[in-house]
């Protein structure tokens, strides 16, 4: 029993911390904000692909570091506390676990060693316009033309669509729901931007008319790989949010021990100070229902589809409950545009409903004990 | 990171299981039983683990401590007793005795022939312990002590008490305290059951007037007892982590059980989706304090001490089990209340260490108190704010100056 991280791990979270620090500052996240083009930074991307981060969890004949979700989830933390503005998290999370999981040999080869060494990015359409993540519930179709396929649909939600050159779709085929790899930027493929509040991580909606398809895995058979891509996005999420909450944590404490009102540091107050210290409790509790689940996942321990519902539901809420103490702790200055906070609480916020929301796997968790 | 039980911890973990098996008592009806069922586990090496070997421990590692205790509760075994000498009055005396104090007290300890309180609480220094005002007067050969405890768990029990008391009245108030050993069977103390809101009295008032103490029985030098209590407090070695737990874990599976025979508009509320969510929730917090006791073993396991993060798991817990009782009433209704004429379904099969108290009104009203007590939670708050976070403190009238 052992839940500290290795001396590995914390080098590398110390090197991702470093690298962000440095050129993911909050004015670099402002700058991508109000970019008209891609949203992102293609030199931070090769850098991110010269550091290894992208190919972090494929195998190493795939141009991967061969390592696991607990490393993924230290550099997810770490891009929530910087509200990284890009892909990351759709290539290598959601197209890059996807096809690892589900892809043949070949689109393997086709895929992971293009998105590890930053040519290619990424993505996953995981959502339709009733925004139900039970894979059963897909609509879009997909009909058998010749030698390859044709999807019909709408998927919503679909993070950084624009920029991916592949994105994983499940759609419904004779055979049942199945997933297919297509090209965002093939025939068939509209890409509308969806601008929500964090204006750091872009969703786009894409209609699917008659785009072409490559089969992933057996038809019909794609419920195991989305409940597996499921999970680990889930987790994966709530790394992200973790991060955003321990941000939001840390700037509350910071302006608690230099603003004074009254004539005194707030943080001498024990409205304050108080709320401080819930905020703490609930990002341990967070870590540890995190990090406990990404163990689980890759361990693949007994209780790992349990533990990525209750890490989501429980990040899930933490996280929000953290980041929007942190605005009440600032006062009005956390209200600002000016002020850096906001990146953060909506990073945070953006994610809550994203691959479950808190009820959706609260529900999981006790169907799972009821089955 | 390996959350995975080492092969020793799991074999360990067996051996005690069939220990249990074969010798725990179905039921304990009186004290002396429970001092027998605890002599048992002493001399099975089960009690006391933790401290040191030259003093009748096993010098045990945290997790195997752990592990104990969470088999005792997975099959529902009575607690031992003197749970108060054992965790907290032992390791005081082990760190801060001298020699002769602990060959007098400590195997007593372990083997229950002697029983213990705390005297720390006062009705006018609850969270502010260090008003304290029970005074002991230096006569010389002895001390003097006079004045009134509360809130004194096992005080009709204890044959010692571990006490606080102010030697000077002209120094600030936390340096004016000082630790002592009292023998509690003396015609200066006088022991009054504390009836609480659950109808039951594990706690007592103390009064104590002229009552007498042996120079011997100082602990530390004078004017020390506050640094001392700051340490007791942090006795809390993890040693329940698991075991609370499971505890809630087994308390959880009975409240499935009744939500599958509860209805509402004619279907248990087991199928009804806002029983589910609140049963969803509860059971994620479970989990993450289960993911929550395992870091802080970890960390045991290390050699490291959480200091001020003790205050960070007793907010959590405390403020869980009021959080999950509360959820408990909400699915049991009325069925929750019964302290009488509780049908079988909806008992609470608990051991309460004073009897019978096994139902869900008891362990609901119970649940009131961990967030009072070793520090409320607003107490716990503060210590996370200044000593964790590094917030500024209040500025306090009473941090200077004396209290005469």
């Amino acid at each position: 029993m052992n839940f500290s991280f290795s001396e590995d791990q914390i080098l590398l979270r110390n090197s991702v911390r470093a690298a962000l620090d440095e050129q993911c500052k909050p004015a670099h996240v402002r700058a991508m904000m109000e970019d008209d083009g891609r949203g992102y930074s293609e030199s931070l991307w090769g850098e991110m692909a010269k550091l290894g981060w992208l190919g972090l969890p494929f195998a190493e004949e795939q141009g991967g570091a061969g390592l696991g979700l607990v490393e993924l989830a230290l550099v997810l933390e770490e891009m929530g506390r910087a509200a990284y503005p890009g892909p990351y998290f759709a290539s290598v999370v959601l197209a890059g676990l996807g096809l690892q999981a589900g892809g043949s040999a070949a689109q393997k080869e086709r895929w992971l060693p293009a998105i590890a060494s930053g040519q290619a990015r990424g993505t996953a359409a995981l959502l339709e316009d009733s925004l139900d993540w039970d894979p059963a519930s897909t609509t879009a179709t997909a009909t058998r033309t010749g030698a390859g396929w044709r999807i019909n649909g709408l998927k919503r939600f679909v993070p950084w669509a624009h920029a991916a050159d592949v994105a994983l779709v499940p759609a419904r085929a004779p055979e049942g729901v199945s997933l297919f790899l297509v090209d965002p930027r093939a025939a068939g493929v509209t890409v509308t931007p969806m601008v929500g509040i964090d204006l750091a991580n872009r969703w786009s909606e894409l209609r699917l008319d008659g785009a072409a398809g490559e089969l992933m895995g057996p038809a019909g058979g794609a419920g195991p790989v989305l409940e597996g891509l499921l999970r680990r996005a889930a987790v994966g999420a709530s790394a992200e949010m973790l991060g955003a909450a321990r941000r939001c944590l840390d700037m509350s404490v910071g302006y608690a021990k230099v603003r004074e009102q009254f004539g005194q540091l707030i943080g001498s107050f024990q409205a304050i100070r108080h709320r401080c210290a819930e905020m703490l409790l609930e990002v341990e509790k967070a870590h540890a229902a995190v990090y406990y689940a990404a163990w689980a996942l890759s361990a693949g321990a007994e209780d790992a589809a349990m533990a990525a519902s209750v890490c989501k539901s429980f990040v899930s809420e933490a996280a929000r409950q953290v980041c929007g103490d942190a605005i009440q702790v600032h006062g009005g200055i956390g209200f600002t545009w000016e002020y850096d906070l906001h990146l953060y609480f909506k990073r945070a916020k953006a994610l809550e409903p994203l691959y479950g929301d808190a009820a959706y796997h609260r529900e999981l968790l006790v169907r799972g004990q009821t089955a | 990171m390996d959350l995975n039980y080492t092969a020793e911890d799991v074999a360990f973990r067996k051996q005690v299981r069939t220990w249990l098996d074969q010798n725990m008592p179905r039921q304990i009806r009186n004290l002396e039983e429970r001092k027998a069922w605890h002599r048992k586990l002493y001399e099975a090496g089960y009690l006391g683990m933790g401290w040191p070997r030259e003093y009748g421990g096993q010098g045990a590692r945290p997790m195997e401590q752990a592990i104990v205790a969470d088999e005792m509760a997975r099959a529902g075994a009575p607690a031992p007793t003197n749970g108060l000498g054992v965790g907290i009055v032992g390791p005081t005396i082990v760190v801060h005795g001298t020699d002769a104090q602990k060959r007098r007290y400590l195997r007593k300890i372990l083997t229950a022939e002697e029983m213990w309180c705390q005297l720390y609480s006062e009705p006018n220094a609850g969270s502010d312990l260090a008003a304290l005002r029970t005074v002991a007067e230096d006569k010389g050969d002895h001390f003097q002590v006079t004045g009134q405890k509360i809130w004194t768990s096992g005080g009709a029990l204890a044959d010692w008490g571990l006490l606080l008391a102010r030697t000077d009245t002209a120094v600030a108030k936390h340096k004016g305290i000082s630790c002592f050993l009292i023998n509690m069977r003396q015609p200066g103390v006088d022991v009054r059951p504390l009836k609480q809101i659950t109808g039951s009295s594990e706690f007592c008032e103390v009064f104590m007037t002229n009552a007498r103490v042996e120079k011997e029985d100082q602990i530390g030098r004078l004017g020390e007892g506050w640094g001392i209590a700051q340490t007791t407090l942090g006795y809390e070695r993890g040693g329940r982590a698991l075991a609370r737990i499971t505890s809630y874990a087994g308390q959880y599976n009975q409240l499935m059980n009744a939500a599958r025979r509860l209805k509402r508009n004619g279907r248990p509320i087991l199928d009804d989706a806002v029983t589910r969510q609140k049963l969803g929730r509860i059971w994620a917090d479970l989990e993450v304090e289960r993911y929550g006791a395992l870091r802080v073993l970890t960390m045991l396991e290390r050699g490291e001490h959480p200091g001020a993060g003790g205050s960070l798991t007793k907010l959590s817990y405390s403020e869980f089990e009021k959080r999950f009782m509360e959820m408990a009433e909400e699915i049991l209704g009325p069925y929750g209340q019964l302290t009488n004429g509780v049908p079988p379904e909806f008992r609470l099969e608990v051991d309460t260490a004073v009897g019978d108290h096994g139902t869900w009104a008891y362990a609901f009203l119970w649940s009131r108190a961990g967030t009072i007590y070793a520090g409320s939670s607003e107490i716990q708050k503060n210590v996370i704010g200044e000593r964790i976070l590094g917030l500024p403190k209040e500025s306090r009238a009473d941090r200077v100056g004396g209290t005469r």
